[in-house]
């Protein structure tokens, strides 16, 4: 590959010399930008959708407490505008509020039989959103256990997203999977760390779910009494992924989202960046071209377009292949395409490159097929002897062979 | 947020903002309005996932990509399809010697689509690898690798020598 990371072109150099010129002349008033922030994230924290980001990336607003004594019990009252007032209440008809001790007395009902203690909990009203965390003892060792609850966009990237599990080349995690219930609601059930680097080996369950109407219910476990800064209590959270799954769905989780005031100033219907013109998913596109029957696919990028990836095996060891779609090329060909490139009769120009992976483990090197049509598309292919980009090599030569890479690349499929 | 917490934000905001400004106004290319804006809308990200991101190992490069995907994600918001400013961006002047060379940079910067300007920024202001970028970017190698080859072919042919005068200490 003719990938140097150092900037061995003098132009290279002088752009970063300029960039570092143009941009140490700009400055601004460094309090007010932190002020501002500060506000911005006080506002996003208000249309309650603070405690719940999706999958891996999401985190857990340690309980903020004092629940209001409210009655509980939520209901379908229509989400009409509540003027977010000082006091957070407002005088408009609001659906009724559940509180943050009935959201814990709800967690305490569905789980199985032990001992919920520490608990803290924000009702339906409070900021950031509604909240309920506590220690569940079932008797084999306590375990934090959190549900945090808020809405987001039906059909939005962020909906899609907050199910879809993280590609497992970036996050470390031992099991994940997706799940469509009857009602139509999706839930993402995934077995990870609560350290990505896992320094502590403290593990992290969750279960995000996202019901057709945006409801969005998000529970975390952990085997230890904190999230973090606490020992191991026991080998695995307490609620099996079934049990965990079944916890998400429950209707009460649900209604208390339906209490939640809509935030007055939140952007109706933000627009949702979708490509222009039909596009092939990747990953499922580049799995329907593989052998037939030689290979198993153990993670893959999911519907993406443009870009995707799977992690194949044939029995002799991981490979991640990744593979690009782009259009309106042609202005770079020459410079994909060099001296050693083919070009086809139908003008396809195609190369071929093998070396070292540019950031691989011991052994790993990377084979690449790039294809460029005469009209501008490219299908670029690239293989790893392992199965992520960091990793070492898991067998001394990738599974797909170069004129296989040329086959798929070429294929007609990636345009329909 | 806990005061702990908040406390450690605060600190962290006020160290970086600073540096995410300046980033900001490559990404657009001289846009102030816009870069106060990314900057003010990536410092409220980071304040709702702060819990979090004070634990990645690299909260400042973290804050780096929440800006660079704050960026792209209000550009495709702007036009659906993916395209160079043919208008140069309401550039506020500060007053801070903007030098000829300089606006040509800027202006120069401004003519490449958002993506590759982003990886160019990235790139060779922010000194990140391709592989880093890709991962900032959510996209490959193979990505990353092509829109700089482009976008420096575009940005040779249009500061030439001119560049090498600029960037001269």
């Amino acid at each position: 590959m003719p990938d140097v990371e150092q900037h061995s072109d003098p132009f290279e150099e002088q752009l970063s010399a300029g960039l570092r010129r143009a941009g140490a002349g700009f400055d601004a008033d460094r309090a007010a930008l932190v002020a501002a922030g500060a506000v911005r994230g006080r506002r996003r924290l208000l249309r309650r959708r603070a405690a719940v980001v999706s999958g891996a990336a999401s985190l857990t607003l340690v309980g903020l407490g004092g629940a209001l004594l409210l009655p509980g019990g939520g209901g379908k009252a229509p989400r009409e505008d509540t003027s977010v007032g000082t006091s957070g209440r407002s005088a408009t008809a609001a659906p009724p509020a559940v509180s943050g001790d009935a959201l814990i007395r709800a967690l305490e009902k569905l789980l199985p039989a032990g001992k919920l203690s520490k608990t803290e909990a924000r009702g339906t009203d409070e900021k950031p959103g509604p909240y309920v965390s506590g220690v569940y003892d079932d008797g084999k060792g306590a375990a934090a256990i959190s549900v945090s609850l808020g809405r987001v966009q039906p059909g939005s990237d962020e909906a899609r997203q907050t199910t879809r599990c993280p590609g497992k080349v970036f996050v470390h995690y031992d099991a994940c999977g997706t799940t469509r219930l009857p009602d139509g609601s999706v839930v993402m059930v995934m077995q990870g760390y609560e350290y990505p680097d896992r320094r502590v080996d403290t593990k992290l369950w969750s279960a995000e779910l996202v019901t057709p109407e945006g409801q969005h219910v998000g529970v975390m476990e952990w085997n230890a009494a904190a999230e973090k800064d606490a020992p191991v209590t026991r080998p695995e959270p307490p609620l099996s992924p079934a049990r965990l799954r079944r916890l998400a769905a429950a209707h009460v989780w649900r209604d208390a989202v339906d209490a939640m005031p809509e935030d007055p100033g939140r952007p109706t219907g933000e627009p949702t960046p979708t490509a222009t013109r039909p596009a092939v998913a990747v990953a499922p596109t580049l799995e329907s071209l593989l052998p037939k029957g030689r290979f198993t696919v153990s993670e893959s990028s999911g519907d993406d377009t443009g870009f995707g990836y799977l992690v194949v095996d044939d029995g002799k060891g991981r490979c991640l292949v990744q593979v690009n779609v782009q259009e309106g090329m042609s202005d770079v060909a020459g410079e994909l395409f060099g001296s050693g490139s083919e070009t086809l009769p139908d003008g396809t120009r195609v190369a071929v490159h093998q070396g070292p992976s540019e950031k691989g483990g011991s052994g790993a090197v990377m084979w690449t097929v790039d294809t460029l049509r005469s009209d501008g598309r490219r299908v670029v292919i690239s293989e790893l002897n392992s199965g992520a980009p960091h990793d070492a090599a898991t067998r001394t030569t990738p599974a797909l062979t170069i004129a296989r890479l040329r086959t798929i690349a070429l294929s007609p499929k990636w345009w329909p | 947020m806990r005061q702990a917490r908040a406390d450690e934000y605060a600190e962290f905001a006020a160290a970086r903002a600073g540096h995410l400004y300046r980033s900001a106004c490559l990404l657009t290319a001289g846009d102030t309005h816009l870069a106060e804006d990314l900057v003010q809308e990536t410092l409220g990200r980071l304040y709702v996932r702060w819990g979090r991101v004070s634990r990645v190992g690299n909260p400042a490069g973290y804050a780096q990509t929440v800006l660079a995907r704050t960026f792209l994600a209000h550009q495709r918001r702007r036009s659906s399809s993916e395209r160079a400013t043919d208008v140069l961006p309401d550039r506020a002047h500060d007053g801070t010697g903007d030098t000829p060379l300089r606006l040509t940079l800027l202006e120069a910067l401004s003519r490449l689509p958002a993506k590759d300007r982003a990886v160019v920024v990235l790139r060779y202001w922010e000194d990140r690898s391709i592989e880093e970028t890709a991962d900032a970017l959510h996209v490959s190698s193979a990505a990353v690798r092509t829109r700089c080859v482009r976008a420096l072919g575009r940005l040779r042919g249009l500061l030439g020598e001119e560049l090498g005068e600029y960037a001269r200490p």
